[in-house]
């Protein structure tokens, strides 16, 4: 348990800086903001927030994750804080935790503040929030915020350099932004190959493919949860049962914890 | 039980040996000097200790706990200064040893610490704003936080002033008499003489040499160096002077000077050899032979 006092002193440090603050204060003005921008619709509710965030927040929060996340490990690493932190009686694994702990709450912590500020707007005065849509809300955004945090701290322990793990980063986001402008290519190369549908469209295995990119899982599960959409290749009646809201679920938990365990596997196996 | 105890430990670097099978005891209460040239892979083998750098084959053990297989165990009976660190700049002294008491779950004044490394004055200032000497000295006081059974310490005195390689040097026999042991690598060879039991001589990652460092002045050959200044400089005499017990060898070192090199005791012995010959010694001089003598002696055999 002596991941503690790593915890404790990343937060503390982490909450001091301007930068961070500026991020934090961003992230929930806007979780905050939907909330005021759905309520002022005739009447707000749940769906509506999730719809009036779906295009800004999947980007922000892969941004924010990123942020705290991709040089937790690196960036002490290379200027030598670790060497001097892992001197005392910690365990790799008591760093990796008490960073994951410490930046894990700031990122949770500004989501959720936003968000439930948001849901109180989207109430006010004349909204409706059902409470179960808004946990199934914040859970999933939630997962989807660790999800993403998760890759970075992985990221953060496979190279020594710094400037490694901001190009990766980099690139994590990159990928987010812009995967989906990638499926229309995706259905070019299949056509070419012979492996498209009789319309034209991708194959359910490669939809699947497709859509195990994190974002896009996220608005599956929203979709699937909180708006209750039942129609298109994903979530309509005909689609299988692994392209569905359930399986998103399940593979955001994979995406969660797989980058967590490989990280710490590799933090524990190499020399400082 | 023994401190350290490294077995057959060897640490490759690719196709580079950096370590190249130690066996090593380092005993309860002794200091002990890591002497070597930079890259004579004296830092691989404080890293070991530390698990920063997990052997390729052997092991390295602290008061019993494996180094690796239970790191956190050994590090438990460490204090350490390594090297290469960087303190976190926005703390500032005082929470760095606050810091290092939550780790080792000690209770106690942080004042205590910082009145012993001598940073007291700079307690309150963030630690960014420190020179390497109190940087150097602060994480001491981290180290010394619990009064570790065992003390590491890589290059204490790099980056120091004279006055503060001399405090150092105190602070570290006074932690010592405390019962403590002390592990501690240099290059610098006075700060290994001046305050260690043994000493372990690192060249290209073999262990050339362990001893006291009497013992390697003796095993080095002669141990103390006579300059004697004669009247009649004669070559058949250095044949005499060689003949008597203890003298390892003679020279000419001048043109009116003896050289000769022998055991401590065989000092007066020379000088009546050479009376005995009908030889004025007008005057005479010993020097100790240096650890820097002993050092180029025991790593010029093993290049």
């Amino acid at each position: 348990m002596s991941w503690r006092p790593i915890a404790r002193r990343e937060f503390a440090t982490l909450v001091d800086g301007r930068s961070v603050k500026i991020a934090i204060a961003l992230v929930a003005f806007i979780f905050a903001v939907g909330g005021y921008a759905a309520g002022a619709s005739p009447r707000g509710t749940m769906v509506t927030y999730a719809r009036r965030l779906s295009g800004i927040t999947p980007l922000l929060i892969t941004a924010f994750a990123l942020l705290f996340g991709y040089r937790a490990i690196v960036g002490d690493r290379a200027a030598g804080r670790l060497t001097l932190l892992l001197t005392l009686p910690h365990s790799r694994r008591d760093v990796l935790v008490g960073k994951f702990v410490a930046r894990g709450a700031v990122v949770v912590g500004s989501i959720l503040a936003g968000a439930l500020v948001g849901a109180w707007l989207v109430s006010y005065p004349f909204g409706t929030v059902d409470g179960g849509e808004l946990l199934v809300y914040l859970s999933a955004t939630l997962l989807f915020a660790l999800a993403l945090f998760a890759l970075a701290l992985a990221l953060s322990t496979l190279t020594v350099s710094p400037r490694r793990a901001t190009v990766g980063a980099f690139g994590v986001v990159v990928a987010v932004a812009f995967w989906s402008n990638l499926r229309g290519l995706f259905a070019l190369a299949l056509d070419s190959l012979g492996l498209t549908t009789a319309t034209g469209g991708l194959p359910d295995w490669a939809l699947f493919v497709y859509g195990l990119e994190p974002s896009l899982l996220y608005d599956r599960i929203l979709a699937s949860f909180v708006v209750g959409r039942e129609t298109g290749p994903f979530l309509g009646p005909d689609a299988p049962w692994y392209l569905g809201g359930e399986t998103a679920v399940v593979l955001l938990l994979a995406w969660f914890a797989l980058p967590l365990v490989g990280g710490y596997l590799r933090f524990r196996g190499t020399d400082l | 039980m023994a401190a350290i105890r490294a077995t057959e430990v060897t640490k490759r670097y690719g196709s580079v040996t950096a370590v190249d099978r130690i066996d090593l005891t380092v005993e309860e209460g002794e200091i002990f000097g890591f002497l070597g040239h930079n890259g004579a892979g004296k830092s691989t083998m404080i890293n070991m200790l530390l698990d920063f750098a997990r052997p390729t084959t052997g092991t390295v053990e602290v008061f019993g706990s494996d180094c690796q297989t239970d790191s956190v165990a050994a590090r438990e009976h460490m204090g350490v200064l390594p090297e290469g660190y960087s303190v976190y700049e926005s703390l500032t002294g005082r929470e760095h040893i606050e810091f290092a008491m939550e780790s080792k779950g000690v209770d106690g004044e942080p004042f205590d610490v910082l009145d012993r490394v001598n940073i007291t004055d700079a307690a309150d200032r963030p630690a960014g704003g420190y020179s390497k000497g109190m940087a150097q000295r602060l994480v001491l006081g981290m180290a010394l936080v619990g009064s570790p059974d065992l003390l590491v310490l890589d290059e204490p005195t790099s980056g120091l002033d004279p006055n503060g390689a001399k405090a150092m040097r105190e602070i570290l026999t006074a932690e010592n008499e405390r019962g403590t042991t002390v592990f501690f690598s240099s290059h610098v060879l006075e700060q290994v003489e001046a305050v260690c039991d043994r000493v372990g001589i690192m060249h290209h990652g073999r262990l050339a040499a362990v001893d006291t460092i009497e013992g390697l002045r003796e095993t080095a050959g002669g141990g103390t160096k006579l300059l004697i200044t004669v009247d009649d400089p004669d070559e058949a005499h250095l044949t005499a002077v060689e003949a008597t017990d203890g003298v390892d060898t003679a020279w000419l070192e001048s043109e009116d000077q003896f050289g000769v090199t022998c055991e401590n005791d065989a000092k007066v012995d020379v000088l009546v050899a050479l009376e005995d010959r009908g030889v004025d010694v007008l005057d005479f001089s010993t020097e100790e032979a240096s650890l820097e003598d002993l050092f180029v002696e025991y790593t010029r055999g093993t290049a």
